[in-house]
């Protein structure tokens, strides 16, 4: 906004100017419709909690699943005055919001145990890692819960592309992203900048400022403004890097690769424009771990949760729900409500007894879901930042299994540090899940090793999850096909007689954490206004 | 999945009738993809993953079989991008022979054909989800 105001003439309208003259004549509410028609505006649906007014009538809300979608439902139901019970299969709360630290101990369908061995302050996110910026919901509760972030470095030009399914010279060889980068961008501008200057280039510019467009590639691709010629940057970095005196002094610029080479590496597959909308090259993460969000919503909603209690079946009444359970002690038991949100992912859902009518729950069945795969490494030093200097980001690698290898943004040359082995999803994932967990960690440290000669001699311990393999969860996320968007989803997104489905499932920031709390959010103000009508 | 391997499979389908009996390599792909959880006896686990064994949705009609590990189905994962035609024929004529399962066997022209059906061309995969 400050950009718009430096208007050099005075009499000039400024955007704050027209503004604070809507407030004036038509308050608040004209100054924010007046800022919604100029793309200013950020208040969305998905910005804020529903406000629930009116009181809530003395009604139950039976909630299935203390992850973030369960939970806000209740802190926000139980404010408004609700009558709140969670029912949670686990003994912790937080679904697919956890950390592995020191003891956290995780069985999965195999039969495989894994009791985690990290040292005390060092920890991996297995499940929801990073935060986008424009994900608001989640921040809307970070910030008011006064759960502290940090960055979460989400791209790093120092960090390296190791990939060995392509040819030349850069295959097989870890390179460092941004020299690929200012190499394929530098060769593509002078390409284009030589074309277009020596006119070859003038029908598709035409209305198009020559001059202009030249100099932009030789802004983009750091070119010679004489030649056109693409030779290197120092951005690239430096064999000798530069200092005091005359030795090192200058230091010793990097030759750029040859374009052919570059070409032929496949490294450029990891370069975009600009990332995606979910992927910001900066990103956020709780300090500590992404538990951090689950313990202050549990900090909250906990006296409403009970834990290790399996729902079993889900039956509705005309006026109500009804919940039955196995819990901590085994034995049965049921409680009754007169809604239910159910956060269970559908993959688990789909194998308990519940009433619901045939097009629900044959939509159930439109959905499949991912298998995804994280290990933990643990590192007796921090070798990628002494002897590689690169502090937080990805290793993108071809592969299969492993995916990519991130380093971690938290604790910074520290004397360990746990690092993120692989990240796979779908066929990769569920063959490498097949292996004991000595042999994942085996699997993950020979691919590291690729990358980093320090990498198997560093290797203290490991924890691996498998998302698939986690009872309760039975995948990463929801992951939905072309159809079943359109048959299945919209159908599960409504009210089947009292129960209402939420979670990241139900939304388009699937897999996202701001997925299952503005789902939560619009099915408990469904449930409001039904509430407040009858 | 080693490209030597797809070209034998492709050269096998292209000279043969499929013979009814299932590859070594179809029980190898098999246990590198299914078996985390179907398991290796095909019984799957108990609440979670369905058995395979005696099932007639493997022993049925080739096309809904197909069309559900292209596609999935009911928090089964899609492997549309992950096996080829080739590869996935391997692996189903393998589950729908073995484990007293009586099953026809597969052919990739049958996977080829069922991924059109469904639209389930191969997409690459970007760097990172989530």
């Amino acid at each position: 906004m400050s950009g718009s105001d430096a208007s050099p003439a005075a009499s000039v309208l400024t955007r704050r100017r027209f503004f604070e003259s809507l407030a004036a004549v038509g308050g608040m509410s004209l100054v924010l419709s007046g800022m919604e028609a100029l793309g200013f505006s950020q208040a969305s649906a998905t910005e804020l909690p529903p406000t629930l007014t009116g009181g809530a009538k003395n009604t139950k809300v039976i909630i299935l699943g203390a992850g973030l979608a369960g939970m806000t439902a209740a802190y926000e139901m139980s404010k408004a005055g609700y009558q709140v019970q969670i029912l949670e299969a686990r003994d912790y709360a937080g679904g697919r919001c956890q950390t592995a630290r020191k003891g956290f101990k995780h069985t999965d369908l195999l039969g495989n145990t894994q009791v985690c061995e990290f040292d005390d302050g060092h920890y991996i996110n297995h499940g929801a890692w990073r935060i986008p910026y424009h994900h608001r919901s989640t921040l809307h509760y970070t910030k008011s819960f006064g759960v502290l972030l940090e960055s979460f470095v989400n791209d790093n030009d120092a960090s390296y592309v190791y990939f060995e399914k392509g040819k030349g010279p850069l295959n097989g060889k870890p390179v460092r992203k941004g020299e690929i980068a200012a190499d394929v961008r530098g060769y593509t501008a002078e390409l284009v900048a030589k074309a277009a200057s020596a006119g070859a280039l003038d029908a598709p510019l035409s209305g198009v400022d020559r001059e202009r467009f030249v100099a932009y590639l030789v802004n983009e691709g750091r070119l010679s403004k004489s030649d056109l010629t693409y030779k290197g940057t120092e951005g690239r970095g430096f064999s000798v890097h530069p200092g005091a005196g005359v030795n090192p002094g200058p230091g010793k610029e990097l030759e750029p690769f040859a374009f052919k080479d570059v070409l032929d590496s496949n490294a450029w597959r990891v370069l975009s424009s600009v990332t995606g909308y979910e992927q910001q090259r900066t990103m956020l993460q709780p300090i500590g771990g992404m538990d951090q969000i689950a313990k202050a919503f549990e900090k909250r909603v906990g006296p409403m949760i009970r834990y290790s209690t399996v729902v079993q079946k889900i039956k509705q009444s005309p006026t109500g729900v009804t919940v039955s359970f196995k819990g901590p002690d085994g034995k049965l038991g049921e409680v009754t409500a007169d809604y239910c949100v159910c956060t269970i992912p559908l993959s688990v859902l789909k194998q308990i007894e519940l009433d619901a009518s045939a097009p629900f729950k044959a939509a159930m069945e439109g959905v499949a879901y991912a298998p995804v795969n994280k290990i933990g490494l643990q590192m007796k030093s921090r070798f990628w930042e002494d002897k590689h200097h690169i502090y937080g980001g990805h290793i993108y690698t071809d592969l299969a299994g492993i995916g990519s290898i991130s380093l971690p943004s938290y604790g910074w040359q520290a004397q360990k540090g746990v690092l993120l082995g692989y990240y796979a999803f779908g066929g990769e994932a569920a063959r490498i899940s097949a292996k004991s967990p000595a042999d994942r960690a085996a699997f993950a440290v020979a691919g590291g090793q690729k990358v980093f000669p320090e990498y198997a001699e560093n290797f203290e311990n490991a924890f691996s999850f498998s998302w698939h393999l986690a009872e309760h969860n039975l995948g990463g996320w929801a992951e939905w096909g072309e159809n079943g968007r359109k048959e299945a989803y919209p159908i599960l997104c409504e009210p089947d007689g009292r129960l209402y489905l939420a979670g990241e499932h139900l939304s388009y920031l699937g897999g996202w954490q701001a997925g299952a709390i503005e789902s939560a959010w619009q099915q408990i103000a469904k449930i409001h206004a039904r509430v407040q009508q009858a | 999945m080693t490209f030597a391997y797809r070209l034998a499979a492709l050269a096998l389908a292209a000279s043969l009738a499929a013979p009814a009996i299932a590859s070594a390599d179809g029980k190898s792909l098999y246990m590198d993809n299914c078996s985390a959880c179907h398991q290796a006896t095909g019984k799957g686990v108990k609440g979670a993953f369905p058995a395979l064994a005696g099932t007639p949705l493997v022993q049925g009609p080739p096309k809904v079989l197909i069309t559900t590990v292209l596609n999935g189905r009911a928090g089964m994962p899609a492997f549309k991008d992950d096996i080829s035609d080739a590869d996935l024929a391997a692996i189903l004529t393998y589950a729908r022979t073995t484990w007293g399962n009586k099953g026809s066997a597969i052919k990739p022209a049958e996977v080829a054909s069922a991924r059109a059906a469904a639209k389930a061309a191969p997409k690459p995969r970007g760097l990172q989800a989530h």
